[in-house]
């Protein structure tokens, strides 16, 4: 994974906490990780305070698989509830994810033409700075061509 | 507790699109507005509710601490008992369930239950869209937002791309339940929107988010509803038409499969609808009409389906194969929902398919009423948690005899 760089805009930023502060930090670096229960080794996610499985507070970060497999997808064609700075990214593809450890997450999918998007496809995570403070995680098609022009 | 509470009165504000020119009421002057209009109807005062309760919804706009306290200041009523509900628009359906306990325990003998919003009156960051500080604080957002995630429209495509993966559902199918909510609303003076359209107009509207289309969302708007619950033996010495509440079915954050990863194309209707009709000792063939929270037609499609009304997966054969009409066999949304109706803030709408319901079942329905109708169906629907449907799902079953 190399980070790249979305510093340039306004679009809405995390507020940081000690809570959430290791996921943005670590994929600032580049590096994907989860919070995973001590207990029963469930991986939690967005940030949970206790394991949503059995409710154990032993929740560690831990450095977790950067793939995933499209469990749906959606091209928002609009801006809505969210910033106009978004704008410059539609059509935007946004997915739910299924992560290889076990957890779902709504990610964006880059260099993929929308009609390529489909269910069951395998993506693996890229990190992109977006602050100082922090990065997030966005997937692109595993093994797919580097580059494909949205247009 | 099956009839032991009965709504006698309702009120629906007029709804405004706040366009240039229009007056800009604010949501005292729309929850008082709303609650004349329902006590009207109950033929009561505002003082009868001294010592009583007072529910309010809440409201995306910016309001007050103690906010439902500040309502009773605001209405110039002493309540002893107040319930706030922040349930989105499950909202309305989940206060009806408290006031009805709160009656059956004694503890009061009747709630008025208010709720209005103005969001097109709330400064936002994407112009003409609500964009709440509730909706852009804390972990919930800052895992969606900053993501890309572009609200509920999105998320709710990203459920039914899903479940067009698992099951067969055709945009036709879709597109009857829009195209009848607006014949319903031509039907309705206080919908929003009452122009018919057709079939193709709504398969060609454009496409916000694949694949959910203009016409698949609700028009926001500015307004207020209210309704007023009593016990059974007070609301007989009010109105010969109360409409009591035969049962009720309620579940939050409801998981179907897993909890890391839910199968999300089946909601907590399938759970809440089952109990709310063995409650009301009632079956699929006494609900006389159905009138779901339409913030989507295809949140109405498996509301049909996950009440049990067909098979999982068959909702969009089954809107294709009944008469969605007020006049048909299966009628549906029959004030125009919210799909043309509009809807006042998320968790304001979710009094809609209660008011419409209690209208029906009066007979106050006009040109849109259903005949003969005793049973119906009315849902509360809150709430986008992370990746999932609804955060709250309610069924009420109501009557015309207890």
């Amino acid at each position: 994974m190399s980070a790249t760089n979305d510093l340039s805009t306004s679009k809405p930023l995390p507020t940081i906490t000690d809570l959430t502060r290791p996921f943005w930090s670590a994929a600032k670096n580049s590096r994907f990780v989860l919070q995973k229960c001590g207990r029963c080794a469930t991986f939690n996610f967005h940030p949970k305070p206790w394991c949503i499985e059995c409710g154990s507070r032993d929740l560690n970060w831990v450095d977790a698989k950067p793939f995933g497999t499209i469990y749906s997808h959606t091209i928002s064609r609009t801006v809505a509830m969210n910033s106009p700075e978004w704008q410059s990214e539609i059509p935007l593809l946004m997915c739910l994810i299924d992560l290889d450890d076990g957890a779902r997450m709504y990610g964006q999918v880059t260099d993929c033409r929308p009609e390529d998007l489909h269910i069951g496809m395998r993506v693996e995570v890229h990190c992109v700075d977006i602050s100082d403070d922090a990065g997030i995680p966005k997937f692109r098609p595993l093994a797919a061509p580097a580059k494909v022009d949205h247009a | 507790m099956r009839g032991e509470v009965a709504i006698v009165g309702y009120g629906r504000t007029p709804y405004s699109r706040a366009k240039p020119g229009e007056p800009v009421l604010t949501v005292d002057e729309y929850i008082a507005w709303a609650a004349d209009l329902a006590l009207q109807k109950a033929g009561m005062s505002k003082n009868d509710f001294d010592g009583q309760g007072l529910g309010v919804a809440h409201a995306e706009v910016a309001h007050t601490v103690n906010w439902s306290a500040a309502t009773a200041e605001n209405l110039g009523i002493s309540p002893q008992v107040l319930l706030r509900a922040d349930q989105g628009g499950a909202s309305a359906a989940s206060m009806l369930i408290r006031a009805a306990a709160m009656i059956h325990a004694g503890i009061v003998d009747r709630v008025l239950v208010v709720g209005a919003d103005t969001p097109l009156s709330i400064p936002s960051a994407a112009p003409g869209l609500p964009l709440s500080p509730e909706r852009t604080r804390g972990v919930y957002w800052d895992f969606q937002g900053p993501f890309g995630v572009m609200g509920a429209s999105a998320q709710f495509a990203l459920v039914q791309t899903r479940y067009m993966h698992q099951y067969k559902l055709t945009p036709e199918q879709l597109g009857k339940i829009a195209v009848n909510a607006r014949f319903h609303a031509s039907l309705n003076p206080g919908a929003i929107y009452r122009k018919p359209f057709t079939m193709e107009e709504y398969l060609g509207s454009r496409m916000l988010s694949d694949p959910i289309r203009l016409l698949d969302c609700v028009p926001i708007v500015n307004g207020g509803l209210a309704y007023i619950v009593t016990s059974a033996k007070t609301a007989r010495t009010l109105t010969d038409r109360p409409v009591y509440l035969r049962g009720f079915g309620e579940i939050n954050n409801y998981y179907h499969g897993s909890r890391a990863l839910p199968d999300i194309t089946t909601t907590g209707f399938a759970q809440a609808a089952p109990q709310a009709m063995k409650a009301a000792g009632v079956t699929h063939s006494d609900i006389h009409f159905l009138q779901p929270y339409d913030d989507y037609p295809f949140i109405a499609m498996m509301t049909i389906e996950d009440y049990g009304f067909c098979k999982k997966g068959e909702g969009g054969r089954f809107v294709e194969d009944h008469d969605l009409r007020f006049d048909g066999d299966f009628p549906l949304s029959t004030d125009g929902g919210q799909l043309s109706g509009g809807q006042p803030g998320g968790a304001i709408g979710g009094f809609m398919p209660l008011v419409e319901a209690v209208t029906q079942l009066r007979g106050e329905a006009g040109e849109r009423q259903v005949k003969n109708a005793r049973i119906g169906a009315a849902c509360g629907f809150g709430g986008i948690p992370y990746g999932r449907p609804g955060r709250s799902c309610i069924s009420l079953i109501l009557g015309t005899e207890p």
